[in-house]
């Protein structure tokens, strides 16, 4: 059992290693309209091949027309799919040209099938409602301008081609927002269509959006979040429309209303190259150095893990005060066996504790604060404080239950109202029971909110998925990200530990237990 | 003074107390005694209100604490309980525990309240414990703390639940002797005890508690000696003379020398002789269930064990069946030296009684 457990980790660092290697390589070979083989160089080859789908995209549909036996499996975005990839988990992954394009020029492991698997139309999306209506309207307006006048071929030219220092955007908030400002929801890590680039999100959709408003007088700001939540916050009204590179399907159509398209283009997937096109690797510290720097140095990318642990550490440290506050105030209104309170606690309970904790927070955010202006580190707090709150309220009832009825009736028989005892007798004794899953509870907390990118919340791991799909660096922003949240985890551990050491009574120094107080001992 | 008039107390699935009532006059050191299940608890506890009166009126000092309106908390510092189970409050040092009630209720400094805790500590025996943990004591100590704490808020009335039950046989006397003590400076003290010669010492007023309520109550004399009606005479009949009947050489050993042990703790017989009164009927038994060929045979055997107070010795009486048999003549004679060695009087007789023809007669002395 160790043994295989000790060759399971001695492979994953192999892994790492490999992958660094691999990753490290820059791609200085420009790509060209030349293709380089690849291990499947037809769709036909990938018949029954495994393939990836990036999670709310629109690929999975066009893989089971096109190659109905292949073997799909779903990835959250595509630095996921890339290592799957690479570590042969999966045969081809679709993407749209440029992305894939752009993505092959980061990483020399891979290329493409010259094939397309489908084409389509990219929109925006706008909700169904008279607002949107008319907002979708002037915008296709722009769009009919933008074409006309060959403006949008000339972006298209600066975001697909591969010179950087080309791809300028307008100063967003110099936008005039005379007529009011739009929210736009957008997955930020599809690059060229959108990305985070230094602490701007830019990208073709991005620019797009940023001329519509000046053209209009709006002024624009860009919310960040999960592809499968850009559909669900403009169809809530959280934002006015999404620009995420959403390909027009029936499906979204009857959720949300498409522009006209603004780009067309075809999708393609993405393979190992063949053995032949590999070039030699670079040396193994060569390699993390690189890493290193793509990740943290870089556009000044460690400005933006700074963000995500400071929204980490404020949903957590918040998380937890307002939880411990409302968990304990329920277990005092439940204390007495009140029933009504009882039963009210008890559906609250299972509710929250039943409910995945994803789901919880896109309801928290999407349905119930739909129409609040409320920010999503606010609907995290609210939510990990119910969890949370829900956890101290067990915990008291298993705490305080611990402590033997005798030692109530010992109080009151001397005089201690019900209060008092309560406070005076059984808490001092029950809290240093349960400090312990206390403390394990508040460092789970801080890992669960990594699934706050769902709600539009940067923290540290949707930071480290920004960078990653930047760098398409599959392990070194990970393996940051896993140090930043052990490094977190133990300072708060220590702290959690100080307070411990002061509400064990047992645990308090001898010297200070009677301060101030001689004892006459005739001993 | 405590008075209570119609006090009923039930539960679910039984009432303890059907109609109670009685005058507690102040200074009464008062013991009650009875049956399991009689309510002698219930009784305590519904005068200081751990437990709430079905129907009834109890008054404590002119106080009716069955009034909904009374602050409980008040009448209860001056009205202290000793548990069966110590309830120490196992967070606090032994010094803290007794300090804790008077800083935190009546408002003394913590100097003046440990001055008192140190007094109090040295009047149980334990002032060099006051740093201690409740877990860091024996049952005996524990139960003394306990005591002490109590009397930090100097109470008028003391209730004591069966103060020595959850204790060794070897630590009963260590709080029998604080209790003793207390009996002497006039307070009022009401405890649930078995143990009828610690009772006789110090109570001036026994309540033999059966059938729902106070069955009977009167002196210690009255009760233990001559006891008026019929359950108590039962009772106390049994409290003074324990019956064990055996039919097989296979019987329970542990359960009857359990039962001699409970016996002895009741009757305050010394330890020493309770060893003594455990090996006599061990081997006594072990004759009579062997024939003349030492081979174990089934034979009923009638014991029937007495404490006498007065004289400070054990009798111990064994009727068995069969044909005359004198076991003290043809019994082994390892057995017959260990019994010679433990007792200081013994004899055989044939008797009437056709199913136990055979009465041994065996005496311990302390």
């Amino acid at each position: 059992m160790k043994n295989r457990i000790f060759k399971k980790w001695l492979l994953a660092l192999t892994a790492v290693i490999m992958l660094s290697q691999a990753l490290s390589i820059c791609a200085a070979s420009a790509t060209g309209d030349s293709i380089p083989k690849g291990e499947f160089s037809s769709l036909a080859d990938l018949k029954n091949s495994r393939i990836g789908i990036p999670t709310g995209s629109s690929f999975g549909d066009m893989v089971q027309q096109k190659l109905p036996d292949a073997k799909t499996s779903w990835y959250n975005n595509q630095t996921d799919l890339l290592i799957a990839l690479d570590t042969d988990k999966i045969d081809a992954f679709p993407a749209d040209e440029p992305v894939m394009r752009y993505i092959m020029g980061e990483n020399d492991m891979l290329t493409y099938v010259p094939e397309y698997l489908d084409t389509f139309e990219f929109a925006y999306g706008f909700p169904k409602n008279q607002k949107g209506q008319a907002l979708c309207e002037q915008f296709n307006e722009y769009l009919v301008k933008l074409r006309d006048d060959g403006t949008l071929l000339t972006m298209e030219e600066k975001w697909f081609g591969s010179d950087e220092s080309q791809k300028e955007i307008p100063d967003i908030s110099a936008l005039p927002g005379t007529n009011g400002k739009l929210v736009m929801a957008s997955d930020a890590t599809y690059m060229p269509f959108e990305y985070v680039r230094g602490d701007e999100i830019v990208g073709y959709d991005v620019d797009i959006a940023i001329g519509f408003c000046e053209e209009y007088g709006y002024g624009l700001e860009i919310k960040n979040m999960s592809l499968d939540a850009v559909l669900p916050a403009v169809q809530s009204g959280k934002c006015d429309f999404a620009g995420s590179g959403l390909t027009i399907t029936p499906e979204r159509a009857e959720s949300v209303l498409f522009s006209d398209p603004n780009y067309s283009g075809g999708v393609v997937l993405g393979v190992r190259k063949d053995a032949s096109e590999m070039a030699g690797g670079a040396g193994f510290f060569e390699g993390i150095k690189s890493s290193f720097e793509k990740t943290f140095i870089r556009e000044s990318r460690y400005k933006l893990f700074i963000e995500g642990i400071v929204n980490t550490l404020l949903i957590t440290v918040l998380s937890v005060i307002f939880g411990t506050a409302l968990g304990f105030a329920v277990y005092m209104m439940c204390r007495k066996n009140n029933p009504v309170a009882r039963a009210i606690t008890g559906f609250c309970l299972w509710l929250v504790q039943g409910m995945p904790m994803v789901v919880l927070l896109m309801i928290l955010y999407y349905i119930v604060f739909a129409s609040f202006a409320i920010s999503g580190v606010a609907v995290a707090v609210i939510g990990f404080t119910l969890t949370f709150g829900a956890a101290v309220f067990g915990m008291l009832e298993t705490g305080v239950g611990a402590i033997s009825h005798g030692q109530y009736e010992a109080a009151w028989a001397l005089g201690f109202t019900e209060n008092r005892t309560f406070f005076k007798i059984i808490l001092p004794q029950a809290l240093p029971l349960v400090m312990p899953s206390y403390k394990s509870q508040i460092v789970d907390l801080t890992k669960a909110t990594a699934i706050v990118g769902y709600i539009a919340v940067q923290d540290l791991t949707k930071m480290g998925d920004i960078v990653r799909s930047r760098t398409y660096e599959a392990f070194f922003p990970l393996i940051a990200v896993t140090v930043i949240y052990f490094v977190l985890e133990a300072l708060i551990g220590i702290f959690v530990s100080k307070i411990e050491v002061n509400i064990d009574t047992k645990s308090r120094k001898k010297e200070n237990i009677l301060k101030g107080v001689s004892i006459n001992d005739k001993d | 003074m405590i008075k209570i008039e119609h006090l009923r107390k039930e539960y679910e699935n039984a009432t303890p107390l059907k109609d109670v009532s009685v005058e507690i006059n102040d200074g009464d050191v008062i013991s009650i005694i009875g049956p399991s299940g009689t309510g002698k608890s219930t009784l305590m506890r519904c005068i200081n209100r751990l437990d709430t009166p079905t129907s009834g009126k109890i008054w404590v000092n002119g106080v009716d604490v069955t009034d909904p309106a009374t602050d409980l908390s008040i009448v209860r510092r001056k009205m202290g309980m000793v548990f069966q189970a110590f309830n120490l409050f196992e967070h606090l040092t032994v010094i803290e525990n007794i300090m804790f009630a008077p800083v935190e209720l009546l408002g003394k400094s913590k100097q003046e309240a440990a001055d008192r805790a140190m007094e109090l500590l040295e009047m149980v025996g334990l002032a060099d414990k006051y740093f201690n943990y409740p877990d860091e004591l024996s049952g005996g100590q524990k139960q003394r703390i306990a005591i002490a704490r109590t009397l930090a808020m100097d109470p008028d009335i003391i209730l004591f639940d069966e103060p020595t039950s959850a204790l060794d046989p070897t630590m009963v006397g260590e709080v029998q002797s604080v209790i003793r003590d207390l009996s002497q400076t006039g307070k009022t003290l009401i405890i649930v005890t078995h143990e009828m010669n610690f009772a006789r010492a110090i109570c001036n007023r026994v309540f033999y508690m059966d059938e729902g309520g106070i069955y009977e109550d009167g002196t210690p004399e009255q009760i233990f000696d001559y006891p008026q009606k019929e359950n108590t005479r039962r009772f106390i009949k049994k409290l003074k003379i324990l019956e064990i009947d055996i039919n097989t050489p296979d019987y329970n050993a542990i359960e009857v020398f359990e039962k001699l042990d409970d016996y002895c703790n009741k009757n305050n017989v010394i330890p020493a002789t309770g060893k003594k009164m455990r090996l006599v009927f061990e081997e006594t038994v072990g004759l009579i269930m062997k024939d003349a060929y030492d081979i174990p045979d089934s034979v009923d055997v009638k014991s029937h064990i007495e404490y006498s107070a007065a004289s400070d010795s054990v009798t111990m009486t064994f009727d068995y069946a069969g044909p005359e048999r004198n076991v003290l003549e043809d019994g082994d004679e390892i057995s017959l030296n260990i019994i010679r060695s433990k007792v200081t009087e013994m004899s055989y007789e044939k008797t009437d009684d056709k199913d136990f023809s055979n009465r041994l007669v065996l005496t311990i002395k302390e």
